[in-house]
């Protein structure tokens, strides 16, 4: 390491006390390691009164949790450890169904603003700018409050063609349920069924290479991997129904002023997905535009130059480049919706915070139950990092 | 530039060190402490009682259009401040109307009492940091239910929607009947006033609250008439105020305060007479009880150190006697005569097995 300009650093006995590297290294490490000091031994000698431990949670219950969908827990034998789970599968069913949703209206919204047809960009603008700019727990009780006053009392349920009904106490729609032979199904059913469905990923595959052997002759495109899909799901599908499927439809049925049997999308469940949804999409969508308008403009007309469709422009020259500035923005709103899934304290959905509330309620021991809530949301921010790190890493890896 | 470098750092060195000096004599201070808690001594220094109230319940405690919080408990927060600091509009209301964090505050020291529609359970008196005085309302979980819904009791509520009030003894007991009478229900859950509000537009098929909840938030609606409450009771819910525990000096204020405001209705005094009788007590016992010499004798302190003998005498100047301030503040709109809330010593005319049960232990 030649020093080009020749003033060389002074040697370390010249340089001040403060400003040797190894005085600053201890010093800072110093500073670092009291202040951590401090504040565990202050939160220890706070603590000092209180039994610390998570035997608590062991403790039956004694309250019963709503909104419970695929599950069916009554708290009475159950364990406030059980109530929170049930909790958590609460909150991660709404974190979801947010995620698919905005994700799909997010980027839709996002290329509409770039659209070339005026009407539909200032729409898309106005979108944005409303769900952006409004707090997202205004928009989470604005819709809670629709649904229970703007929807009819169950006694007035609009019904669509018996299977489909709306009211204030949630929308009812059909959902298959497994027989109850589902489970302890025949060793023969589950054997001919898994050979059905190698034999249909063999067909699949002599599909889809029969597709690119054509595409790459005619240079017209073929979708292989698509094909490939829809001939192996229809298959599977196919070929489970010929088995004598052991599901059925469950309609849903109003008796007295109540629903029974289907799926009832609750109004609290709609609300926060909803809510989250909204807000979040307005995010992705300038998150979707900005990474399109980003791209050299060269792009779009090498594409028009090569004669490619608006739409496949869009998907196979223009949202794969994007992708690789879009999806770690993305990732963030994801974060963003597992986290503001706790606003579903505003609309009387039990979600993983109200059920630890609850017990925390009932129980005290305040400091384990938040190092528990806190634990769930980053195993639940972490599973979500690492989805999408894959994703990024996929549509990175080719170089351009 | 290097001397204010490290004039920086070194201010960020004594600036841990003070920290490291405040946290440890924090310490110390609450060490001292242990056992026994000063509320008293905080609330005299500080010169004002905080009292952790609901603000969504009409009748117990509800804040008012002009920011006012009115109801049955507010006027307890009075009396304790007039008791303690010798003026009844001393006092800051703290919102606790949020159920599940009520104990919290109280834990905290963000409140000195908690006076917000409370019931004494023994789990909470053990597993949470709270001390209860004695009881002010006693009432039970009761059901509303639209008029024309066609339930009579629990029995027709199965797979009923059941909006219920979540981090209260509330959601405890609905879980218990209907394990016992073998129902299933689909729970509602939130804060108090959200549930309430979920139920009158029809999202659910009952509400259920201690009855004196049910009835305060059914008297001030304009559709009074198409809820009803089932005469059913299933459970015993005594409304206390909480203290913290540890603190026997500031829970036996608040104790002696109740027994003083429900003895003086037994006895007689009221807002309008009280300053009468203490200028001239009748007997031994009302000057013990006002803090004030009987015919030229000394007064009695009874042992209260904290707090001058006239603590009982200024709760009664301020908010009248226990019935004063039931009649005032809930009135007709839950009827006493005759109920768990009015005086044992009425109860000769009420008909048989009814009759109430607040009785003020002696003050002596």
């Amino acid at each position: 390491m030649a020093v080009a300009t020749g003033s060389a650093p002074p040697p370390p006995s010249e340089v001040p006390l403060l400003y040797r590297r190894g005085v600053r290294r201890l010093l800072t490490q110093g500073i670092y390691v009291a202040i951590t000091a401090v504040v565990i031994g202050y939160v220890y000698t706070s603590l000092d009164l209180r039994e610390f431990g998570f035997g608590f949670l062991n403790e039956p219950a004694a309250f019963k949790v709503g909104n419970q969908w695929l599950v069916d827990v009554d708290g009475v034998t159950n364990s406030r450890i059980t109530m929170y789970l049930v909790g958590v599968w609460s909150s991660l069913r709404a974190v979801l169904v947010a995620i698919a949703l905005s994700t799909v209206i997010g980027v839709l919204v996002g290329v509409a603003r770039l659209s070339s047809n005026w009407l539909v960009a200032q729409m898309a603008m106005l979108y944005v700018e409303i769900f952006r700019n409004t707090p997202l727990l205004v928009q989470v009780v604005l819709v809670y409050t629709i649904l229970l006053i703007g929807a009819p009392l169950i006694e007035n349920v609009v019904n669509v063609g018996d299977f489909f009904f709306i009211s204030n106490r949630g929308m009812a729609m059909p959902w298959p349920v497994p027989d109850e032979g589902f489970w302890n199904a025949p060793i023969w059913f589950v054997g001919v069924w898994v050979a059905a469905l190698i034999a249909m990923a063999v067909v699949a595959g002599r599909v889809r290479a029969q597709r690119q052997e054509r595409e790459r002759e005619t240079g017209q495109p073929q979708y292989g991997n698509r094909w490939a899909l829809g001939v192996f799901a229809l298959g599977a599908v196919v070929s489970f129904f010929a088995l004598g499927a052991p599901v059925s439809m469950d309609e849903p049925m109003i008796v007295g002023t109540h629903y029974i049997e289907g799926m009832v999308m609750e109004p609290e469940f709609t609300a926060l997905v909803a809510g989250l949804t909204l807000y979040t999409s307005a995010f992705i969508a300038e998150i979707v535009r900005g990474g399109i308008q980003a791209l050299p403009r060269g792009q779009t007309e090498a594409a028009n130059a090569v004669g490619l469709s608006g739409y496949q422009r869009l998907t196979l020259v223009i949202l794969p480049q994007a992708l690789r500035q879009i999806i770690p923005s993305v990732t963030n709103q994801y974060l963003n919706i597992n986290k503001n899934s706790s606003l579903a304290y505003a609309v009387l959905y039990d979600d993983l915070f109200r059920v630890a509330n609850i017990v925390q309620n009932k129980a005290g021991h305040a400091l384990e139950m938040f190092f528990v809530i806190i634990v769930t949301y980053m195993l639940i921010s972490f599973a979500i990092s690492v989805v999408m790190n894959f994703f990024n890493a996929r549509v990175t890896a080719q170089r351009i | 530039m290097k001397k204010l470098r490290f004039g920086l750092l070194a201010a960020a060195v004594v600036a841990i060190v003070a920290l490291v000096a405040v946290a440890c004599g924090d310490d110390d201070g609450d060490g001292g402490g242990e056992g026994r808690g000063d509320t008293v001594q905080t609330i005299k220094d500080r010169g004002e009682l905080k009292c952790g109230v609901k603000q969504t319940q009409p009748l117990f405690g509800f804040r008012e259009a002009d920011g006012t919080v009115v109801g049955f408990d507010i006027e307890f927060c009075k009396a304790l401040a007039a008791a303690v600091l010798k003026d009844h509009t001393k006092v800051e209301y703290i919102d606790a109307s949020d159920a599940s964090t009520r104990f919290e505050l109280l834990a905290e020291e963000e409140i000195d009492v908690l006076i917000r529609t409370t019931t004494i359970t023994a789990s909470r008196d053990r597993e949470l940091a709270v001390d209860f005085a004695q009881t002010t309302f006693y009432t039970g979980q009761g059901f509303a239910v639209r008029t024309d819904s066609g339930i009579d009791s629990t029995s027709d509520m199965g797979d009923a929607i059941i909006c219920v009030q979540t981090g209260t003894t509330t959601e405890q007991n609905v879980a218990d009947h209907f394990t016992d009478i073998g129902l299933e229900y689909d729970p509602q859950g939130g804060l108090s006033q959200d549930v309430a509000d979920a139920f009158f537009s029809g999202r659910c098929d009952v509400l259920t609250a201690d009855a004196s909840d049910l009835a305060s938030r059914i008297a001030v609606r304009d559709d009074a008439a198409d809820y009803k409450i089932l005469p059913q009771i299933i459970s015993k819910e005594p409304l206390a105020p909480g203290v913290r525990d540890y603190d026997s000096e500031w829970k036996d204020v608040v104790n002696w305060v109740v027994h003083g405001l429900i003895r003086a209705e037994e006895i007689g005094i009221t807002q309008a007479n009280v300053a009468q009788m203490a200028a001239n007590p009748p007997n031994t016992e009302v000057a013990r009880l006002l803090g004030v010499p009987f015919q030229g004798g000394e007064v009695a302190a009874l042992g209260f150190d904290s707090v001058d003998p006239q603590f009982i005498q200024r709760a009664i100047a301020a908010v009248g006697n226990y019935g004063e301030i039931y009649d005032r503040t809930i009135g007709d709109n839950i009827p006493r005569a005759c109920t768990l809330n009015d005086l044992v010593i009425n109860n000769s005319g009420c008909p048989d097995g009814q009759g109430g049960i607040q009785y003020a232990l002696p003050y002596r």
